[in-house]
């Protein structure tokens, strides 16, 4: 039987910062670490170094796409210059409100990761598929039928055999789902 | 005469609604000369406070004070913004038509709309300090508060009502912001009291609203005004304030512990 889960509140102080490290949901001032939510705390021993405390509220995680994470998204409009997604999946945990997202045509690259700013100036989340993991994943054709890859760049379709130009992504195995 | 039974007919006897209201005046009378003698100042009134009952909300709080206010706050988490910049929290306060004792001056006057603006902006400075804003960049957390009841004391139960909502909520907070109201009576050497009343706050000479975030022990907001003597009556009154605002926090700290255990006992559908 697991031990009683201990329960905190924001501001509730947990223990010294000599005695563990701060995880998520936690904040460290004048060397203590306190509770950032109202949930169940969890510690975790690591090997050689101190255990990590964190808080957990394991219903819903309000997650933010942060810089440099994988993203899945669904392109809602496309211009000549860039195209506009949803951001709908942050890693495999979905979001509960969808952020919106540019991706920039020069972004479209085979390899150069660039930097992706969360941009001061923009109001937006920018994007790139420069790696080979990242692109495109499933696409319609005009006819309305999903696409079957075929290279790195072109992705054809099953009836009409029309072929049309993607920037196709090599999903990694463990993402994928029969 | 024939009966008409296209009109509704009323009672055959009636009598002055006067006899009635005759009561309620002389309840008021023996409070205005018995209340001001009788109340400690240092008392606090009986707190209910209850976190996680709205479905519609992602989190929400009810704070009931003993005198007879009652209010509901409801949060929601970060939802995406299109300004640049840090996480920005919206507040919104709304009195219900009824809250209040008595006829209200006109329904939806430029007063009442003012003094709800006020009272949200009130509130969004006492919360900011304890949200942590850094952590949701380009963020909009809302938070709206309604008065069911006012009793006296209202903008600081719905101070203590938004802090419980927004950690029940999920969002990341550095503290819970718990919300102290005092008072003092227009008599020459009156003293500073906690919690008032709603009789005894109209009558007021000055008020004062106090939040606190008590593990960090920090003040957060401090509103009000009027004529309340020399300062040094000003810093004990905030004092006593802040001793107030730290009873109350074990109850609000219960209230949201239990809101977390239901919450994970009872996965939500």
């Amino acid at each position: 039987m697991a031990p009683p889960a201990r329960y905190c509140v924001p501001g509730e102080r947990l223990c010294s910062t000599e005695e563990a490290t701060a995880g998520s949901g936690t904040y460290t001032r004048h060397g203590f670490i306190f509770s950032s939510l109202a949930g169940c705390l969890e510690r975790k021993n690591e090997d050689n170094e101190l255990p990590v405390v964190s808080v957990v509220r394991d219903s819903e995680s309000q997650l933010l796409p942060n810089v440099g994470a994988v993203v899945t998204c669904k392109v809602c409009s496309i211009n000549s210059r860039f195209a506009k997604v949803h951001i709908l999946y942050v890693g495999s945990t979905p979001l509960k409100s969808t952020f919106r997202g540019t991706i920039r045509k020069e972004d479209i690259r085979a390899t150069e990761k660039d930097k992706i700013s969360l941009g001061d100036a923009q109001s937006n989340y920018l994007l790139s598929t420069a790696e080979n993991e990242l692109g495109v994943v499933v696409a319609r054709s005009e006819a309305g039928v999903q696409m079957v890859p075929i290279s790195w760049c072109e992705m054809q379709c099953p009836r009409t055999h029309t072929k049309e130009f993607r920037k196709v992504a090599r999903v990694q195995p463990q993402f994928l789902q029969t | 005469m024939p009966l008409d039974h296209r009109r509704l007919r009323g009672p055959e006897e009636s009598q002055p609604p006067a006899l009635w209201a005759a009561a309620a005046a002389e309840d008021e009378e023996d409070e205005k000369g018995a209340g001001a003698a009788a109340r400690d100042p240092c008392a606090l009134r009986p707190l209910f406070a209850r976190a996680g009952l709205l479905s519609q909300a992602q989190g929400s709080a009810y704070v009931e004070l003993g005198s007879g206010t009652k209010v509901l706050c409801a949060a929601w988490g970060p939802r995406e913004a299109a300004e640049p910049g840090p996480g920005r929290l919206i507040c919104e306060f709304r009195r219900a038509p009824f809250a209040g004792r008595g006829a209200r001056g006109r329904p939806g006057a430029a007063a009442e709309r003012e003094a709800e603006r006020e009272a949200a902006a009130a509130l969004r400075e006492a919360l900011e300090p304890a949200v942590r804003l850094g952590r949701y960049p380009r963020a909009r957390l809302a938070v709206s508060a309604l008065l069911l009841q006012d009793g006296g004391s209202a903008l600081a139960a719905a101070v203590s009502a938004a802090a419980l909502a927004l950690a029940d909520a999920g969002v990341e907070m550095y503290d819970l912001a718990v919300g102290c109201a005092l008072c003092r009576p227009p008599a020459p050497a009156a003293s500073w009291m906690l919690q008032p009343a709603e009789p005894e706050e109209r009558r007021a000479a000055a008020r004062l609203t106090l939040a606190l975030l008590p593990a960090l022990n920090q003040v957060s907001a401090v509103l009000g005004g009027g004529r309340g003597g020399p300062p040094e009556d000003w810093a004990q009154a905030l004092r006593l304030g802040l001793d107030g605002c730290h009873r109350q926090y074990p109850v609000l700290r219960q209230s949201l512990l239990r809101a977390a255990q239901r919450r994970r006992s009872t996965p939500p559908s």
